[in-house]
């Protein structure tokens, strides 16, 4: 005979354990299922604040793309390289999304695995914005090719040239490491979608919806068979896609530490860029999380114990990108290498000591803001502090990228560099690019994940659970896995 | 394909439902369910999915066609630098892992598919729309004999709605 139900305990009310997130007590507020159906596939009826959005965003990217067509017609002198600076913006740009990526895969995959419950209602967010943010990335070493159209020589494949790209070459290491992690979290993303987009078909009744959700869900029918295979690959998945968030942004740095320039050649990269992607990709998580919860009126799905818990890892993920930037200068310091010293010196005091002190003030000062608790709980705060995040980033890779190319090995060398309007066109176009599709396919899918979150509340049941009466008798109490001991 | 079919509001009548046919020896049971909930897994005690036995194979495939490309290509077209080994498999780590994540990762997911059955065509037959919402459902796949039995079951659990399909 089978082991008897085991129900869920008694529910708290969230007053009695006000910061400490558990299943009891995860979201007081969502009482039933089809509560859950019909508040998140409520947020897809368009507005007018997304339509004007939407609006902006497409403008955005157009003026990206008229900028970009200037630039294949005028050559790359149009924008701002000149020797010895040849990456600029657009290598900034490219590692600045590719780092916003990393979080979404942090967050579904890595605390999926660790079990951490307050994923549960922001990760398909932190998902879609990934899969995006690493298209958007993928567009830039095609922008910075003179010529862009020749961007497959990188792949290889049988081909009437007889030649093959070099697979010592960290370039080649990224196009495998971005086309996977592309591959790996748009297919992480669509079967967590699979069992959502089965709701709405089950709901839709405009006949073309509901024929486009039912190919979508692949005739998902939420049976046992189908719920087993499902937790299985989405486990099997996730262990895949944590040692690849890890490896991506390795194989990033590694763009930069295999060369022999000042600042670049060394061994902290990895680990310094996988830490950076991370706080990066959290604070764009803050970014658009909070307004989504704001103007879906989702504020009881995502919790104030889910933000602070959130802004914990961000507060933690910045003290490390701290420890990296004053590791860099300490080993600079202890090298004995002129070159390191001179370089490092020439970052905070020198020609781009205003960059430099925009990324510390940014990445490490005020995100001690944090270790307030009253402010890891306000939105306003967090949302304001995630917009700093952003530009520190951004500047972080100003500062990896250009000082080192500018301040080499001798002082013949040495130049400096000032990005075109057609760099920052390019960045806003990136910026259009990325909103649009992010705003477009908030509205055709859901931005929560509706199964996971029925699984957080308690289920209905005929029977209450008595957790008096059964500690009484002495029957076992169940944990949150519903074992009994 | 012949069968009953029950609609339950609350869980722990489902679960006892199924536990009540299990006893009676009805073997083809099939339960739906908006979330997964562990409790039908005990009562159904299937074995555990076979989805990484795919995971394994072909990720271990995708490692080794992973060096095997950059192996080839460096054989191919030799760049001969300082004495350094042609084919050198400490880079080639990098190709070899993202190569097994891809294919691995690929294969658990079509493995899952294959396993589950979809895509599939058709919903209709055992399956209610309800059950993605907020309710849980048995279908039992049973002779017409033996139909009124299964009723009677899950009835007397309280199903909300029973009735046989064909």
């Amino acid at each position: 005979m089978a082991a008897p139900v085991a129900p869920y305990p008694r529910p708290v009310t969230p007053t009695e354990r006000p910061n400490i997130p558990s299943a009891a007590v995860r979201l007081p507020a969502v009482k039933t299922y089809e509560q859950i159906d019909d508040e998140i596939a409520g947020t897809l009826r368009p507005t007018l604040g997304w339509f004007a959005l939407l609006a902006m965003a497409m403008l955005c990217m157009l003026a990206g793309a008229a900028t970009w067509t200037y630039q294949i017609h005028e050559g790359l002198g149009a924008a701002g390289y000149q020797p010895p600076v040849m990456w600029g913006v657009y290598i900034i740009t490219f590692v600045f999304w590719i780092g916003i990526g990393h979080a979404g895969t942090l967050i579904s995959a890595i605390l999926y695995l660790f079990r951490a419950g307050f994923r549960t209602s922001i990760y398909r967010c932190a998902e879609i914005m990934t899969v995006f943010a690493v298209m958007t990335a993928g567009l830039f070493p095609v922008l910075h090719l003179g010529r862009p159209w020749k961007f497959f020589y990188l792949i290889p494949y049988p081909n009437w040239r007889l030649i093959w790209p070099n697979p010592k070459s960290p370039l080649v290491w990224d196009v495998f490491a971005i086309l996977t992690y592309l591959t790996i979290s748009s297919t992480f993303l669509y079967i967590g979608l699979i069992p959502d987009i089965a709701v709405l078909r089950d709901r839709e009744k405009n006949p073309l919806r509901k024929a486009i959700y039912s190919t979508l869900s692949l005739g998902w029918r939420n049976s046992d068979r189908e719920w087993r295979h499902f937790a299985r690959a989405y486990l099997f998945l996730a262990a895949l896609s944590t040692p690849l968030v890890l490896s991506v942004h390795s194989v990033v740095s590694f763009d930069f530490a295999m060369a022999l320039t000042p600042g670049w050649h060394t061994t902290i990269f990895p680990p310094y860029f996988v830490a950076g992607a991370i706080f990066s990709g959290l604070g764009m998580v803050f970014t658009i999380v909070i307004p989504i919860r704001k103007f879906f009126g989702l504020q009881h799905y995502v919790t104030l114990n889910d933000l602070d818990a959130a802004a914990k890892m961000c507060l933690f993920t910045s003290t490390v990108v701290g420890l990296a930037y004053l590791t860099e200068f300490q080993v600079a310091w202890m090298s004995g290498n002129q070159f390191e010293q001179e370089y490092f010196w020439n970052r905070v005091f020198g020609q781009w000591a205003w960059a430099a002190w925009i990324m510390l003030i940014c990445n490490v000062v005020l995100p001690l803001s944090l270790w307030s608790q009253s402010l890891r709980r306000n939105p306003l705060w967090l949302w304001i502090l995630s917009l700093f995040i952003n530009l520190g980033m951004w500047f972080e890779r100003f500062v990896i990228i250009v000082p080192s190319l500018s301040h080499e090995f001798e002082p013949w060398q040495w130049g400096t560099y000032r990005p075109t309007w057609v760099d920052f066109g390019i960045l806003l176009g990136s910026f259009g690019w990325f909103f649009m599709w992010f705003l477009l396919l908030i509205k055709q899918l859901p931005v929560m994940a509706i199964s996971e979150i029925k699984e957080v509340i308690p289920p209905r049941l005929k029977q209450p659970y008595d957790m008096e009466h059964d500690l009484a008798e002495g029957i076992p109490m169940p944990d949150e896995t519903g074992a009994q001991h | 394909m012949q069968g009953v079919l029950g609609a339950f509001r609350e869980l722990d009548s489902a679960v006892h439902a199924i536990e009540e046919l299990r006893q009676q020896r009805f073997g083809d049971i099939t339960v739906f369910t908006p979330t997964p909930r562990h409790e039908f897994d005990h009562v159904l005690a299937h074995p555990p999915s076979k989805v990484r036995i795919f995971t394994l194979i072909f990720g271990l495939a995708g490692v080794t066609f992973g060096f095997w490309i950059p192996v080839w290509i460096s054989d191919y077209w030799p760049l001969v630098v300082g004495g350094k080994p042609i084919a050198s498999w400490v880079p080639f780590t990098i190709l070899g892992f993202e190569v097994m994540v891809l294919i691995g990762g690929l294969a658990t997911v079509f493995a899952m598919f294959g396993l589950s059955r979809i895509p599939r065509l058709t919903t209709t037959v055992g399956y209610d729309a309800r059950f993605s919402g907020g309710d849980f459902g048995i279908w039992v796949r049973t002779s017409p004999e033996r139909a009124e039995n299964v009723i009677k079951v899950l009835t007397k659990h309280g199903a909300a709605e029973v009735r046989r399909e064909a």
